[in-house]
């Protein structure tokens, strides 16, 4: 008797709770579905995220050297407090470089549907690099995150994000230089 | 007729009559091409109507015999709303070869976790023990509305962290199926619970209700015009020049 009435509460438990998640579901569809006849793909915006990132700084968060140095010249208390903070900051630049990624990604987009097949080309390897960046980036903010929370662990070196950023650069410079004929970068608006 | 058969058949019949003119829709505009399986699923979903509504209607067709028709046709129904969510995808994922690789893989990963929540649901709430074998049909329909809504949710997600930019014409599909995914997922799993017989008939005009959405969401999206691809404005080159030293001032060593 006991069990039955353990195993009918356990499945209206479930049963609410399947509720619950149904319709947070839904309201995560209509926000994107609302959000997404706004979007916009913004140029300056775009700019002003790769400008807001400093990549000298960020390399300098995550230099192992600079912390082989800071273990051996700290207490280990005053250590894992740096390095917390140390990695918290670097997270933050991770996470806008993964916005900024994401922005280079649309304007990588629409460049793609040009008619002129060079920028057309271009805006193919813009996004491509983009993607990877902002994958990238996930990756490392993962990595910072078990940092700020478990700072006593030994980190290995991270994934060449600053490299990967350089590479989605490179291929927005290429950009540049093919539509420097038509002139164009681009702003679009997308479904 | 009481109020109740009457709004029962009006939101049984009004979404497959919609459905048909959203058949008349692809054709026309020959999305049909773009997703097949879409395509196959409308017509399927159009037929599976037809079969239930005429075993509804003859007078010999016990009720037994329409459940198990019933039962059998949703069955094939979810599959093919998987190949629909396939389709959504590769849509998606059309213009990037990196794409096509890390993210497909991603989502079998996701597919993976969701199936095993949902076996776990299947296992520890396993419906009204006491309920007919149906019962059981109601748990597996409310286990792979579980997997299909997270997987679009996380098309969504996927697309909204990586700024890729739906077709207008996909992400209307996407959005009506995660619709009715949704819905199902919420009304099969109170219906694999509660079996009263008042409770079950205020859940399937629930289910119609949102089937009904589902289809407006399709044909709204599918009637309007996909917007221009990219309505390209000239920027000046000096603007180039702009953006390249700040990301050169950026990357500087």
């Amino acid at each position: 008797m006991e069990h039955g009435t353990a195993t009918l509460a356990q499945g209206l438990i479930a049963a609410w709770a399947l509720v619950a998640v149904a319709f947070i579901a839904l309201g995560i569809l209509f926000y994107v579905a609302i959000r997404s006849r706004a979007r916009r793909v913004d140029l300056e915006r775009t700019v002003q995220a790769f400008r807001s990132l400093d990549i000298e700084a960020f390399r300098n968060l995550v230099d192992s050297a600079e912390e082989a140095f800071l273990r051996n010249h700290l207490s280990p208390k005053k250590f894992r407090e740096i390095k917390r903070q140390r990695a918290w900051a670097a997270l933050l630049y991770a996470w806008e470089a993964g916005r900024a990624a994401t922005a280079l990604a649309k304007v990588g987009q629409a460049a793609q549907r040009s008619l002129d097949p060079k920028i057309a080309a271009s805006g193919v390897q813009v996004t491509e690099n983009a993607f990877r960046l902002r994958l990238q980036t996930f990756r490392v903010s993962l990595r910072l995150l078990t940092e700020v929370l478990l700072p006593g662990l030994s980190s290995r070196s991270l994934p060449s994000l600053a490299d990967q950023y350089e590479q989605a650069a490179e291929t927005l410079f290429r950009l540049g230089r093919s539509s420097s004929g038509v002139q164009g970068l681009v702003r679009s608006k997308s479904a | 007729m009481n109020w109740h058969k009457a709004l029962s058949l009006f939101l049984w019949i009004t979404p497959h009559a919609l459905l048909g003119v959203l058949a008349v829709v692809l054709c026309r505009r020959r999305l049909y091409r773009e997703f097949p399986v879409f395509f196959a699923y409308v017509l399927y979903e159009i037929a599976e109507f037809i079969l239930l509504f005429t075993l509804y209607s003859v007078q010999g067709v016990t009720g037994r015999m329409y459940a198990y028709a019933y039962c059998a046709t949703l069955l094939l129904s979810i599959a093919l709303r998987f190949g629909v969510i396939d389709e959504v995808s590769k849509d998606l994922f059309r213009e990037s070869r990196f794409l096509k690789l890390s993210a497909r893989r991603s989502l079998q990963i996701v597919t993976g976790l969701l199936l095993v929540t949902g076996i776990l649901f299947a296992v520890y709430a396993p419906g009204d023990n006491s309920a007919k074998w149906y019962a059981g049909v109601f748990v597996v329909n409310r286990g792979a509305a579980m997997v299909q809504c997270g997987l679009l949710l996380a098309l969504l997600l996927f697309s909204r962290f990586l700024g890729l930019s739906w077709r207008r014409s996909a992400f209307g599909i996407a959005l009506g199926l995660g619709v009715l995914t949704s819905g199902d997922l919420a009304m099969f799993a109170l219906r694999a619970e509660f079996t009263s017989v008042a409770g079950a008939e205020f859940l399937d005009l629930l289910i119609t209700g949102a089937y009904l959405v589902c289809v407006s969401i399709w044909i709204g999206y599918l009637l309007a015009p996909e917007l221009e691809p990219a309505s390209l404005t000239v920027v000046p080159q000096d603007e180039v020049d702009t953006w390249n030293t700040e990301l050169q001032r950026l990357l500087r060593d």
